[in-house]
């Protein structure tokens, strides 16, 4: 019986041989136990580290795969035509007004879009020239601002590292802006998975409740939470940069090993997938327990150890917040990119995209919160009773 | 004096008022009806001697109970009492805070062979928030208890205005700065530590101390951590806040005179009482409304039930309760745990520590605020979690890569 025995995980990793647990409690002899244990809420499903959820959040309603967008996969890659081509460009121009598909459109482009990437790898093989961003996070104006500063789409080659959604006010606009894109200039754009790129995680930082407000149900969140799990996970920048959301895993020395990974499955709390979206670089070295509660903390020798068992010259991540809009770590072996200016509308920092040209020569542009008409007032209720 | 005195004298008559219209209770009538109340005022006496056994704080309640008459008592015989909770309930004077302080805790017992062959033993300590009590974690402890196979310690108290806990002497000025609920925290546990596992060198070198508040008591389990001796400090393994924001928590003081009106202070019977809170969202759960709601009240010579916290008289000391809280939680050098009710109503300080993965942030969108009544079995699972995570005691990182390769 291992730890998490009596929690009713919701997800498991699909692939058990792989997925031994990273974390070894070592407590066999004090599992713990809700045997003879009356109270009422105890069949909960509860996720262990990044939030625990209602317990009927797993109702077959929000099961993954019920949108039915990939109940009619093809077998093969999706080969545009005028007709498609036509649609998508209208669909990218309406978007890119900052305005949103209707409910059957997205339907439509969430089916096309399983049938580009379920294609692609695990590792996701990206050529250089190619622009690298980190977290988008919903604020649609700012990714406008991105492709002004880094040029448009086709134009430009673009590799977005995940955290499209939540917490922006316009993550269901972000979001089918870069999946059209996708669809539409698959060999130009490349779009990885993010640690928000999750069922659980979107109902309580604001996808799924944006999708309720702005299509009527949750829809439209099914349809994009059944597509996030064929996202690939990583990609591999002209076999040099290793580019992924999150960091190193414990149980992945080699970037082959990710190759083996079963990624189509909603992002698991623990494991090497999870790592992969979860981990952090640190300034202490080895292994550490990740203070957010999933995945790991990873120190300089890993890098380096990580750089040269796999002969690459850099690790691009994303996911945390760096107020220059990206920083050095590990000696150079890893950056951060954060692509969301003033993110939230309050934190003050700068966003950063990363350019990388055909002699792997890499130049970081900044810039800062675009201006834009009625930029959203953060207004917080404030609670009735808070002592 | 002379105006402290008449001030008391007319908020006692406001209290009395306020009682027979149902409005806001003051702290000075409490202090009048202690006369009328025999039972308390000996139990206040014979406690001078700082440590009581559970033995003869159980002889007391069933004499307060002789004391009191009308049909509300076999109502009253029916709620669970603390001992379906916690194993102790101890009265601790502390001299130079000027209080006797109300605590139940639960110490693991476990023989000699069994301990050996565990790595780390939990144990919670809790601090309730402004106007509660030391049993709203009660049925939370409880739960730990029970999924821990009793493989845990808890330790639960009133803080002063709070409950059972009193001043030792009540001519000296009291204050609710947040500075006094720390020096009370710290030092009521350190004397607790000292007493009850200083002794047991076997237990306590398995002991990881985790420290819970909710709400209020998040800003004085955060402001504490770095005010235990070091020889306390190093057995703490973590700091867990349930609900509290510190930008919030500023906005919603301004509101809280809007809640104080709608909250009434006199209940005919501990039932009502716990229907009430339950009625208005404050308990989602009877269970734990059972325990906790009647611990805010005491019995008046009407037969009434009377609350003893008057918030008001915190009023004066809120600007003191989350200054710096939300930035100081962030940089604890120890690992941290944020559970919010609701949804994510981060501030500044918390966004930025959160993506930068500087703590652990939860949310459990189907809880109220008080989320160890409401959400019980979910915060206990996510406790045991973040013990289990961050315990350096248990945790082994298992890894597949191989040795580095050598310089």
């Amino acid at each position: 019986m291992d730890m998490d025995a009596d929690m009713d995980v919701p997800m498991q990793d699909a692939n058990d041989d792989q997925l031994t647990p990273t974390l070894d409690s070592g407590m066999n002899n004090q599992n713990t136990s809700n045997d003879n244990n009356n109270n009422n809420d105890d069949d909960i499903q509860n996720n262990p580290i990044t939030l625990a959820t209602n317990s009927n959040d797993y109702s077959d309603d929000f099961k993954p795969g019920s949108s039915g967008i990939a109940d009619n996969k093809s077998t093969t890659p999706m080969v545009l035509n005028n007709s498609n081509i036509n649609q998508l460009d209208t669909w990218i121009e309406k978007l890119t007004k900052c305005e949103i598909l209707s409910e059957d459109d997205v339907e439509r482009l969430c089916k096309m879009a399983v049938d580009v990437v379920q294609f692609e790898e695990n590792v996701q093989p990206v050529n250089v020239p190619v622009t690298i961003c980190g977290d988008v996070h919903g604020q649609f104006h700012d990714l406008i601002e991105l492709f002004k500063i880094g040029g448009p789409c086709p134009d430009t080659n673009y590799l977005f590292m995940g955290d499209y959604v939540d917490r922006g006010y316009y993550s269901v606009e972000t979001v089918s802006l870069l999946v059209c894109m996708k669809v539409r200039y698959p060999n130009r754009i490349t779009i990885l998975r993010g640690n928000h790129e999750s069922r659980q995680i979107t109902q309580v930082y604001g996808f799924y409740d944006e999708c309720l407000r702005k299509y009527g149900s949750a829809n439209v969140w099914k349809m994009f939470t059944d597509l996030f799990d064929y996202f690939p996970i990583t990609a591999l920048v002209d076999n040099k940069i290793f580019c992924l959301h999150g960091g190193l895993s414990p149980m992945i020395e080699t970037v082959d090993q990710v190759r083996d990974l079963n990624r189509i499955q909603e992002v698991p709390h623990e494991g090497p997938m999870c790592d992969l979206l979860w981990s952090d670089p640190d300034d202490r070295g080895g292994w550490g327990i990740s203070p957010r509660g999933a995945g790991f903390t990873f120190g300089q020798d890993i890098s380096e150890q990580f750089n040269h068992t796999n002969d690459l010259s850099l690790i691009a991540r994303a996911h945390q917040l760096v107020m220059e809009g990206y920083a050095w770590s590990h000696d150079q072996n890893v950056v951060t990119i954060f692509s969301a200016p003033n993110y939230c509308y309050r934190c003050g920092n700068q966003a950063a995209i990363m350019e990388v040209d055909e002699n792997h020569n890499r130049q970081f542009l900044q810039y800062d919160p675009s201006v834009r008409p009625g930029e959203p007032i953060v207004t917080r209720k404030a609670p009735d009773y808070f002592l | 004096m002379g105006d402290d005195f008449r001030r008391k004298m007319l908020l006692s008559h406001l209290g009395r008022a306020n009682e027979i219209l149902g409005g806001p209770s003051s702290e000075y009538e409490e202090e009048s009806e202690n006369d009328t109340l025999g039972s308390l005022s000996n139990f206040q006496d014979r406690s001078t001697n700082s440590h009581r056994s559970a033995m003869s704080i159980l002889k007391i309640e069933n004499k307060k109970k002789l004391n009191l008459s009308g049909d509300n008592n076999e109502e009253d015989s029916r709620l669970p009492s603390w001992k379906d909770f916690f194993d102790n309930n101890e009265i601790v004077e502390l001299k130079q805070r000027n209080y006797r302080f109300n605590t139940y805790f639960t110490i693991p017992s476990i023989d000699e062979d069994e301990l050996l062959k565990m790595k780390s033993i939990p144990f919670f300590v809790f601090h309730h928030g402004a106007g509660s009590s030391g049993l709203t974690f009660a049925s939370l402890a409880k739960n730990l208890y029970k999924r821990l196979n009793g493989n845990c310690g808890s330790f639960s108290f009133d803080a002063r205005g709070h409950s059972m806990t009193k001043p030792i002497d009540d001519t000296i000025k009291t204050d609710y700065n947040r500075a006094s609920f720390i020096g009370d925290f710290v030092a009521l546990f350190s004397s607790f530590f000292d007493k009850h596992l200083l002794d047991k060198t076997k237990l306590l070198s398995k002991i990881s101390i985790i420290l819970i508040g909710h709400s209020f008591g998040g800003s004085v389990c955060t402001f504490s951590f770095k005010e235990f001796m070091p020889m306390i400090r190093k057995y703490i393994e973590g700091v867990a806040m349930f609900d509290i924001v510190e930008e919030a928590a500023i906005l919603a003081l301004k509101e809280v005179d809007k809640f104080l009106q709608k909250t009434p202070n006199v209940f005919t019977s501990n039932k009502d009482a716990i229907n009430w809170h339950i009625q208005h969202g404050l308990c989602k759960s009877k269970p734990s409304a059972e325990i906790s709601v009647p611990a805010l009240f005491k019995k008046s010579s009407s037969g009434k039930i009377v609350r003893i916290t008057n918030l008001k008289s915190f009023v004066p000391y809120w600007d003191t309760w989350f200054k710096d809280l939300s930035k100081s939680f962030v940089a604890l050098p120890t690992s941290k745990l944020l559970i919010l009710a609701g949804n994510d109503n981060l501030d500044k300080d918390l966004i930025v520590g959160q993506m930068r993965g500087k703590y652990q942030l939860v949310v459990f969108q189907d809880s109220g605020h008080f989320i160890q009544e409401d959400t019980t079995a979910k915060a206990a699972l996510t406790l045991i979690d973040f013990w289990k995570r961050n315990d350096s005691k248990n945790v082994v990182i298992q890894t597949n890569w191989g040795t580095p390769p050598q310089p």
